[in-house]
């Protein structure tokens, strides 16, 4: 009672946050007994700090990042095969170019997809200008632009509200 | 004999991680360029402690060690996801020669 729609969303967020430290607290020290005690001060604290670095802004559904999580190991592993068969080969198949593209994204956003598109076959991110992506291809005849308008399409359903996919 | 099956497992896990290491490692020498020698780094390394991670979570004795695998090869994923993007944006940067119109990256 009492507490605007925002807030409530806020103090969620930030026990989400908490129960997500705990388990790597937990994980981190093995479930022993002593390390339990130590973990009552620092789970707090590392929540704190988390928040402070990264306010809670929306939620990124974790079931909806795991739904993603088998096609990105399956792409990146398409890409970590694709360089490693380009180093291998003895005339070594590169076309190295340059694209850029205008991306919707906020500012986090347009950095998790240049991560991401690091990990994709022949991607990689080398910041950004005036809202627009600036990537690094390995192979300028192979469809990256596809690439990315797929893989910002994911990142993009990941923040979006619920309801909306 | 499942003991025989999960160590043979872990073996040829390991192993395919480190093909993808030395895959890496040769992009790193062979390829003509920062830029392309980035994409040899973080994608083939990416994958080499995948499946090093993979192949010794077989092993491992309790849940504990397995999401603690887990944690390192997310970690590192993200860490070479942004050290490859700060790489690139500053190799970029320092091609350039730091032209005036140029120095807006990542600030709108």
């Amino acid at each position: 009672m009492g507490r605007t729609p925002r807030q409530h969303d806020r103090a969620r967020g930030a026990v989400k946050r908490g129960l997500l430290l705990a388990f790597v607290w937990v994980v981190l020290t093995a479930g022993a007994r002593d390390g339990l005690i130590l973990g009552l001060a620092v789970v707090p604290a590392a929540t704190w700090l988390s928040l402070h670095l990264l306010p809670y802004g929306g939620a990124v559904r974790l079931w909806r990042l795991a739904a993603l999580l088998p096609g990105f190991l399956a792409r990146s592993l398409v890409g970590g095969l694709d360089v490693a068969w380009r180093a291998f080969h003895p005339r070594m198949p590169l076309a190295p170019g340059w694209m850029e593209r205008a991306s919707r994204l906020p500012d986090g956003g347009r950095v998790a997809l240049g991560g991401e598109l690091s990990l994709m076959p022949g991607t990689l991110a080398a910041g950004s200008r005036g809202g627009r992506i600036i990537l690094h291809v390995l192979d300028t005849t192979q469809d990256n632009a596809a690439t990315i308008t797929r893989e910002e399409a994911r990142l993009a359903a990941l923040a979006a509200p619920e309801g909306r996919s | 004999m499942l003991e025989l099956a999960t160590d043979a497992l872990t073996v040829a896990l390991t192993a395919a991680g480190l093909v993808f290491f030395l895959a890496g490692t040769v992009g790193l020498i062979r390829f003509p360029d920062t830029f392309s020698r980035l994409h040899a780094l973080t994608k083939a390394d990416n994958l080499g402690l995948g499946f090093i991670v993979l192949g010794l979570a077989l092993q491992a004795e309790s849940w504990h060690a397995v999401f603690k695998l887990g944690l390192i090869w997310a970690l590192a994923l993200v860490a070479a996801g942004t050290a490859a993007q700060l790489v690139a944006r500053t190799a970029l940067r320092a091609d350039e020669g730091g032209r005036p119109t140029r120095q807006a990256e990542g600030r709108e």
